[in-house]
């Protein structure tokens, strides 16, 4: 066959160009650390990529959400716990108070003593996680609970500002838990049922040495406590619901991490190897192409 | 003629010859660069025999012709061939330009931004009066509206930059026109001598050369001239006259010999102007259209939640961003020029609740707009309907668009759209634009961040500053299909990018199969047509020897004339 010294260097060029080609997309491959270094290298991996990306994100947020759904939790479980321990120490006092034995004094005093316990639940009641308050239902940036006081500064009464939808934050795909409080449902409306009012019937059956309305203050006072120890074991509910959203997140985002990456990332040895392998190709190609450009029957003549 | 005479002729007729063979040779090797130039060869015939004392003698040699080693058929087949390789080798290119703007292999790319998006309506519900989330959540907004619009901007770069390419090309391929036209004078003229070779060759690099930029087909003529075509047939060249091409900054138009011009845009289909026209026409439309449609949804998607809720504050003056260009028309009729009027459920309602200066409600409830109820349906109407609302009024502006204001001791605030109107017609919403290379940021936010809707009014008109409702549904967005996609925002991006670069893999793939076949085709063609050295320097060696042999004979002759003349 006749060959004519253009179709030598076009095959020559074509070569080397395809060679060359095959070893600078194999450095990418390894300088990059990534099998997709653009849209055409594997478009049907690349989809799964995105949207395993997507999820990976998403997943981080509803993450960042729990913590946040956390927080709020602990925030609730310890106002009510300290609620409860108040509330306990209430009972002990009407207990104490109902002995016929205290005097109209001593019941004065522990009158003084139930106001501040009033206040301190009512400051409780008013705990903010965030900036946020957490018994406001969505009014979350209103204080709650305040007390009405008569001239004199005595509590007549605890008005409730909040309203009754729960804060909620979203935990999933399309769920969401109400990790804030109906401010109202905790701690009553504070003028006809609620702690507050137990507490303030409390004080005035100790001021008007009323034993009878010590021992009702004692009554009203198992039904809160009771009332607290539900919902605290409500949040104590969610609380472990958390536990089992975040480990199932943590898992997802492991097997997804890892998906995404044998998808995404060069096996750096292969990827290595297949270097090499390619500059060898190269290397020859050059050295054979060299040797064949060379002769000539020129040199003979 | 006999003896002594004739071999001195026949001599004097070889020496002529194979020096002539000589230059044939040289101008062979000179040539061994010159693209698309095909080899020489002279022919060497006996000349005719002389009939002498009964005996026929040989008359020497004679080169009879110069002979032209090409192949017609691959030559055409590789033009052919050519042509495509060009248009699939410009896609190619282009598409990877294409695949960059995406540049989704980064972590930067519109995936990335919308996934930050979503996140930021999170963080936002989880802290609803948070001004660092409501910051945050508007930079986002604003990145992602830039991504978008960057994007169709760069997408409007690519075809300007292929009008441009288009456009000099028509130049280029009007001169090489004229010139095949001025070989054909010349072949024309010098046929009748003997065979042009070397303007024939030139006359096909010419060929090649036109082939990479249109796909043509041609043939030549019985006086050697070539009438070459369009692939669908328009005359480019016959005989000495050319044919232009013009562009007119959208089309490719064919000027026949009149004034009048046709428009051969579509029956372009190789070459580079084929694949350039192919991209511009057909496959950047088709991802264009597609980027349109996803920021169409997302932006109507977003707004038709957002205009559901209510921000840290309610409005006094709020102007909606998108007009009409007819307000008497019904609101979901097209003729009215809304963007939107195609989204919306004219059988829903909205509600505006007006409040007085202590933040209570005035009026005693929601005031109710029926979209397609007494005094609805048109923009006029709706503005009229609530211009009749206590303590607020409604206005059309010149622009087509609603504005609401309040008595300066009200204020107001909108709730339970369920007919989408507030949406389309711009009124409390997150986003401006219908598409990608408009999409923005609604001015009112810039101004006044409290006005991100995180919450939402109640059912007694009473809005909680701190409630996130409206925010934890706009996050959920993210998860739901949107109707005019069917898809996922998230999802319908992904297979986007996913069928560009597919695309983009099965133009690499034809590419490669082209540049095979013309490779195959090329090396044929050369092997027949291009100069081998090694070749060349035999013939060198043989007509050289065979020079030499002739003077050998001159020189046998003067030896026969001398040993006659000495005898005397």
């Amino acid at each position: 066959m006749r060959i004519s010294n253009q179709s030598t260097y076009d095959v020559v060029k074509y070569q080397l160009a395809n060679t060359a080609t095959d070893l600078i997309k194999a450095n990418e491959v390894v300088t990059s650390g990534k099998r997709i270094n653009k849209l055409s290298d594997d478009p049907i991996g690349l989809v799964q990529v995105l949207s395993l990306r997507e999820s990976l994100s998403s997943m981080n947020q509803l993450g960042r959400n729990v913590s946040t759904a956390r927080t709020w939790l602990d925030g609730g479980e310890t106002a009510l716990s300290s609620v409860k321990d108040l509330i306990t120490d209430m009972k002990t006092l009407a207990v104490q108070m109902a002995n016929g034995t205290e005097g109209a004094n001593e019941r004065a005093a522990a009158a003084d003593q139930v106001e501040g316990t009033l206040e301190q639940i009512v400051s409780l009641a008013n705990t903010q996680v965030n900036g946020q308050y957490i018994f406001a239902g969505t009014k979350t940036d209103t204080e709650p609970f305040s007390i009405d006081s008569d001239a004199s500064g005595n509590p007549t009464g605890v008005t409730y500002s909040g309203n009754d939808t729960p804060f909620s934050i979203k935990i999933g795909k399309t769920a969401t838990l109400e990790v804030g409080h109906d401010g109202e449902a905790v701690f009553g409306d504070g003028s006809t049922s609620g702690i507050f009012k137990s507490l303030i019937d409390f004080k005035t059956a100790l001021e008007t040495n009323d034993d009878a309305g010590i021992q009702q203050a004692m009554d009203d006072l198992d039904t809160d406590l009771n009332q607290m120890i539900s919902a605290t074991s409500d949040i104590g509910t969610k609380g472990v619901g958390l536990d089992v959203k975040e480990k199932i997140l943590q898992d997802l985002n492991l097997s997804y991490t890892e998906r995404k990456s044998n998808l995404e990332d060069a096996d750096i040895l292969a990827a290595i190897s297949d270097v090499n392998s390619k500059e060898t190709a190269y290397q020859a190609a050059l050295a054979s192409s060299a040797k064949v450009m060379q002769v000539s029957l020129l040199d003979y003549l | 003629m006999s003896g002594i005479s004739l071999l001195l002729s026949t001599a004097k007729d070889a020496l002529l010859a194979q020096q002539m063979a000589l230059d044939v040779v040289s101008h062979n090797v000179a040539n061994v660069n010159t693209p698309d130039y095909s080899r020489q060869t002279p022919i060497l015939q006996a000349r005719p025999p002389v009939p002498y004392t009964g005996l026929i003698l040989g008359g020497g040699v004679d080169i009879t012709s110069i002979q032209r080693n090409a192949d017609a058929f691959i030559e055409n087949n590789l033009q052919q061939n050519q042509s495509d390789l060009s248009a699939t080798s410009e896609m190619e290119n282009y598409m990877g330009v294409l695949e960059n703007l995406f540049n989704e292999s980064s972590e930067n790319g519109l995936s990335s931004q919308m996934a930050d998006f979503w996140n930021a309506w999170n963080d936002l519900a989880n802290n609803p009066s948070g001004d660092a989330e409501r910051n945050a959540l508007y930079e986002r907004g604003a990145l992602l509206s830039q991504g978008f619009s960057e994007l169709s901007g760069n997408i409007d770069q690519l075809n300007k930059q292929l009008n441009l390419s288009l456009d000099s090309s028509v130049g280029q391929v009007n001169e090489m026109t004229a010139r095949i036209a001025d070989l054909n004078q010349q072949i024309a003229t010098m046929s009748a001598i003997g065979d042009p070779n070397d303007l024939l060759d030139q006359r096909q690099h010419l060929i090649n050369q036109l082939s990479e930029y249109l796909d043509i087909s041609y043939y030549v003529n019985s006086d050697n001239t070539m009438t070459v075509t369009t692939g669908k047939g328009y005359v480019l060249v016959s005989r000495a006259d050319s044919y232009s091409l013009s562009f007119d900054g959208n089309h490719v138009r064919w000027e026949s010999s009149g004034s009048s011009t046709t428009d051969i845009t579509d029956s372009i289909t190789g070459g580079k102007m084929g694949g350039w026209l192919e991209m511009r026409d057909s496959i950047i439309p088709e991802y264009n259209d597609k980027l349109n449609q996803l920021s169409n949804s997302f932006i109507w998607e977003v707004n038709n939640i957002h205009a559901q809720g209510v921000g840290l504050e309610t409005m006094t003056d709020v102007t909606g961003t998108y007009g009409a260009s007819d307000a008497t028309q019904n609101l979901w009729d097209q003729n009215s020029g809304l963007d939107f009027w195609n989204s919306i459920d004219s059988t829903g309602t909205f509600n505006i609740w007006v409040y007085d200066s202590s933040g209570n409600v005035a009026g005693g409830g929601p005031n109710t707009i029926d979209v397609d109820g007494a005094g609805g349906n048109t923009l006029s109407g709706i503005a009229s309907a609530i211009d009749g609302i206590a303590g607020i009024h409604a206005e059309v502006t010149t622009d087509g668009k609603l504005r609401v204001y309040s008595d300066s001791d009200h204020s107001f605030a909108f709730s339970g759209d369920t007919s989408g109107v507030l949406a389309e017609l711009g009124l409390n919403t997150f986003f401006t634009g219908s598409d990608a290379s408009d999409m923005a940021m609604n001015a009112n936010l810039d101004a006044n961040r409290n006005l991100i809707a995180a919450a939402k009014v109640d059912a007694t008109g009473e809005i909680a500053s701190g409630d996130n409702t409206n925010a934890v549904d706009m996050a959920g967005l993210q998860y739901r299909d949107a109707p005019a996609l069917g898809d996922t925002l998230d999802n319908y991006l992904a297979s986007l990018e996913g069928s560009i670069g597919i695309k983009s893999q099965s133009i690499t793939r034809t590419r490669e199969y082209t540049e095979t076949i013309v490779n195959k085709l090329k090396e044929t063609k050369n092997n027949i047509s291009a100069v081998s050295i090694d070749e060349e320097m035999t013939d060198l060696i043989k007509y050289q020897h065979a020079y030499a042999a002739a003077a050998k004979l001159i020189s046998a002759a003067d030896e026969m004339y001398q040993t006659i003349l000495d005898s005397k």
